[in-house]
């Protein structure tokens, strides 16, 4: 008489999961996938192996419709696909251009724009970087200072941009840029397309607290770029911004990554010793895990709840800031117990054991290495992509009513 | 995957909704089943059974219509919401679930307990058990073929009223030992009682048996088998009903801020609380999946059954300990409170805990099942 609530996956998306495990098994290569675990540095040319295997295959544009070239997956699909690649340990598929500028192009961009990009992101020929922050506008995103002078035929861009991850490999970057000096901060502001290429464009590297170069600061000095590459209206940038930033993710909880580092914990808590014994053994160690575990188990569940419904259509709102404060919150838990777990081993600093090809011996455990360093370099998930304060702020201005 | 619910139970959860919204309609009427004699509203009880509220507890195959997680769970959010005082965990949860897991279920017993005729208490808590399931200083002898129990059984919910009781006895061993345990039924007329109100509005009972007779229902490893169910049982209706009640707590502290006024101003206007409510609105929403999650596994096999039911109700302690705190602080005086509700919600939350295991039990009891 009654039917259950059904927390299994079915028939069809098991096959779909055994696919991806399958075409991962084949085509990502272990030494890449060593370099991954190994928290080693990943080249450019790392990450395009395997983002040309993605296009080979057909998956590389996972968030879009089948008529551009996309997978058209459904929710569950893609979250099934997102898990199996980070189980994989495969290097992450560089979001900004196939995830952030193509569903932005699709929706907003002329034929012109998606005729000459969308297939260039495709085929990985553009690495695309996000122009977004400054230093002077983060959380305050529309306080933005970056100017866009209308010239003609071109706009004479001025302005400072950083926190641009990866942006010393890339060819392009979208920009949101001030093209009305005078209106209120929201509506003078433009989504520009430039190349780095062009003169008076400049990346500085940032170093970040755990040593290792990942972000920089991109300098615009005088730079002509042609008028042709506004995406949709001027002035109207921030819709589009915010349309990028609303734009479905549904790994935002980072399930895979707890999980993953979760049993890496436990594994060394059985192999670290305190008082001669495994430390999990240690009643009030092991109990901090089991919270941990316990909190990983229902935001799974609460991840599942929103992917779910989003494959029937309903798209998540607070879900998601709700998800990504938890998601963050959950996956630095587990870096800060990784960390204490190793005592002392923690301390070593051997930069150049991440470059691939190191063989001396490591201090301590081969283990050791990373864990500080990732601990360190994990601070940064709860202030990136609208820190967890700004999600709260969203949160209660959407649902609250106050 | 599907995570909503089915139609049967939507309805089910719309119509004792209203039955429960209709009798519980304020504190006062509360207070009221409170200071009955039984401590509850035997009207109000017979009500739900009429209503079929108490066969939604128990399986078909034992004479109910129900009795999954999910009907346990729905039926628990509700009673949270209203805070209902009836013995709804006692006898229809904790009695039946050891009466259907004995080797020859008693379905006579569950019939009348479901159609309100019987009311029963299980009684396994001692003073100094704590949370065991197996920890069991009053005992049983036989002699001349009949059994003997002597001992005192400590905060039996309702046991005052219940006109049988379920008694754990210990038959072999010592006090610690997991074998030679057994269930017995027992009448209650014979037993020494001391009642007494709960700090969170329920009514419990010390029970002392001298050489009271009592029919073995279960024992040794069924008997264990049992206890651990029951508690099972017991702990996923309470999350279920600490659910309930976190909703209320949360749904009252924001009204709350929209009405107070401070320093020219609503107090929900202050992000520093705006913050508070998303912590607190998330930490629900964990809650609600684990509460999902364990109600959706209560009837595969007994490992993943307790080692969800204990997720759930580790968080629930630890949810229900902030859920609780941030009512009464973000209301500030008035939550401090005999007459305002929020302050009753949060005190049966706080208490919740205290009951078929508390937020470090069941972390204990997870390390162990998932083999720490």
């Amino acid at each position: 008489m009654v039917i259950k609530m059904n927390f299994e996956y079915s028939e069809k998306d098991e096959n779909f999961r055994k696919e991806v495990k399958d075409w991962l098994n084949e085509t990502l290569p272990k030494s890449l996938s060593e370099k991954v675990k190994k928290y080693q540095r990943l080249t450019k040319e790392d990450y395009e192996i395997f983002m040309n295997n993605l296009t080979a295959k057909g998956w590389l544009a996972w968030h879009w419709p089948k008529e551009y070239g996309g997978t058209g997956w459904n929710a569950i699909e893609k979250h099934i696909f997102e898990e199996e690649i980070i189980k994989a340990s495969a290097p992450r598929i560089v979001p900004f251009g196939v995830n952030m500028l193509g569903p932005v192009l699709i929706e907003f961009g002329t034929e012109e724009q998606k005729n000459y990009y969308l297939p260039r992101i495709l085929s990985n020929e553009d690495w695309w970087a996000q122009g977004y922050s400054e230093p002077g506008a983060g959380s305050d995103l529309a306080s933005l200072k970056t100017t866009a002078i209308d010239k003609g035929d071109h706009y004479l861009v001025n302005g400072q941009k950083t926190w641009t991850t990866l942006g010393h490999h890339a060819d392009k970057i979208f920009c949101l840029v001030k093209t009305d000096l005078n209106a209120k901060p929201q509506l003078g502001i433009s989504f520009l397309l430039i190349d780095m290429d062009t003169p008076g464009v400049e990346v500085k590297p940032i170093i970040t607290l755990d040593g290792e170069h990942e972000v920089n600061e991109v300098w615009f000095t005088n730079v002509k770029v042609p008028k042709k590459n506004i995406v949709g209206k001027e002035n109207e940038g921030w819709t589009y911004a915010k349309y990028l930033l609303t734009f479905e993710r549904t790994g935002i909880a980072g399930v895979p990554y707890s999980k993953s580092a979760l049993n890496h914990l436990k594994m060394i808590s059985k192999r670290s010793l305190k008082n001669g014994k495994p430390l999990i053994d240690d009643p009030i160690f092991s109990s901090e895990i089991a919270e941990l575990e316990i909190d990983l188990l229902a935001m799974e569940i609460f991840n599942l709840r929103t992917v779910s419904a989003a494959a029937e259509g309903k798209a998540p709102g607070m879900e998601s800031s709700l998800l990504k404060i938890k998601g963050t919150l959950v996956r630095q838990k587990t870096t800060e117990l990784l960390r204490k777990a190793l005592g002392p081993q923690a301390l070593p600093y051997l930069p150049e054991q991440f470059d691939e090809g190191w063989n001396e011996m490591p201090v301590g455990p081969s283990y050791a290495g990373p864990i500080a360093k990732q601990y360190f370099n994990m601070r940064k998930i709860s202030i990136y992509g609208g820190s967890n304060e700004i999600q709260k702020n969203i949160v209660a201005k959407a649902s609250f009513g106050l | 995957m599907d995570f909503t619910l089915s139609e049967e139970r939507k309805m089910l959860q719309e119509t004792v909704g209203k039955f429960f919204n209709s009798n519980y309609k304020n504190l006062d009427k509360r207070s009221e089943n409170v200071n009955l004699p039984e401590g509850y509203s035997k009207e109000f009880w017979k009500e739900s059974s009429d209503l079929g509220v108490l066969s939604a507890l128990v399986s078909p195959k034992f004479g109910g219509l129900g009795g999954s997680g999910e009907d346990i769970s729905i039926i628990f959010e509700l009673v949270g919401k209203s805070l209902c005082v009836e013995p709804f965990l006692s006898s229809a949860v904790l009695s039946s679930t050891v009466l259907s897991s004995i080797s020859n279920p008693r379905i006579d017993l569950i019939t009348d307990i479901i159609e309100g005729n019987l009311l029963m208490s299980f009684a396994h808590c001692e003073m100094n058990n704590r949370y065991e399931d197996h920890y069991i200083e009053t005992n049983a002898y036989l002699k001349n073929d009949e059994w003997n129990i002597n001992g005192t059984k400590s905060f039996v919910m309702n046991g005052d009223d219940a006109s049988k009781i379920i008694v754990s006895a210990r038959i072999n061993g010592d006090i610690n030992d997991r074998d030679g345990i057994g269930l017995f039924l027992v009448d209650n007329d014979q037993t020494l009682k001391r009642p007494y109100n709960t700090i969170d509005g329920y009514r419990s009972t010390e029970l002392t048996f001298e050489n009271l007779k009592g029919e073995l229902l279960a024992k040794d490893e069924n008997a264990l088998k049992c206890i651990i169910k029951a508690n099972s049982a017991g702990a996923l209706a309470l999350s279920a009903e600490a659910l309930g009640i976190m909703q209320i707590c949360f749904d009252l502290t924001l009204d709350y801020l929209k009405t107070r006024k401070q320093f020219g101003k609503s107090i929900g206007a202050f992000q520093s609380i705006q913050h508070r409510m998303v912590d607190m609105m998330l930490e629900i929403e964990q809650v609600k999946s684990a509460v999902m999650l364990a109600s959706s596994t209560f009837e595969t096999d007994d490992l993943t059954r307790d080692k969800n039911i204990s997720a759930a109700k580790n968080l629930v302690g630890r949810v229900g300990k902030l859920i609780a705190e941030e009512t009464i602080q973000l209301h500030g005086g008035i939550a401090m409170t005999w007459e305002y509700s929020a302050a009753h919600y949060a005190k049966r939350l706080i208490m919740i805990d205290h009951l078929m295991g508390d937020s470090d039990y069941h972390r204990d009891r997870f390390k162990l099942l998932s083999n720490f």
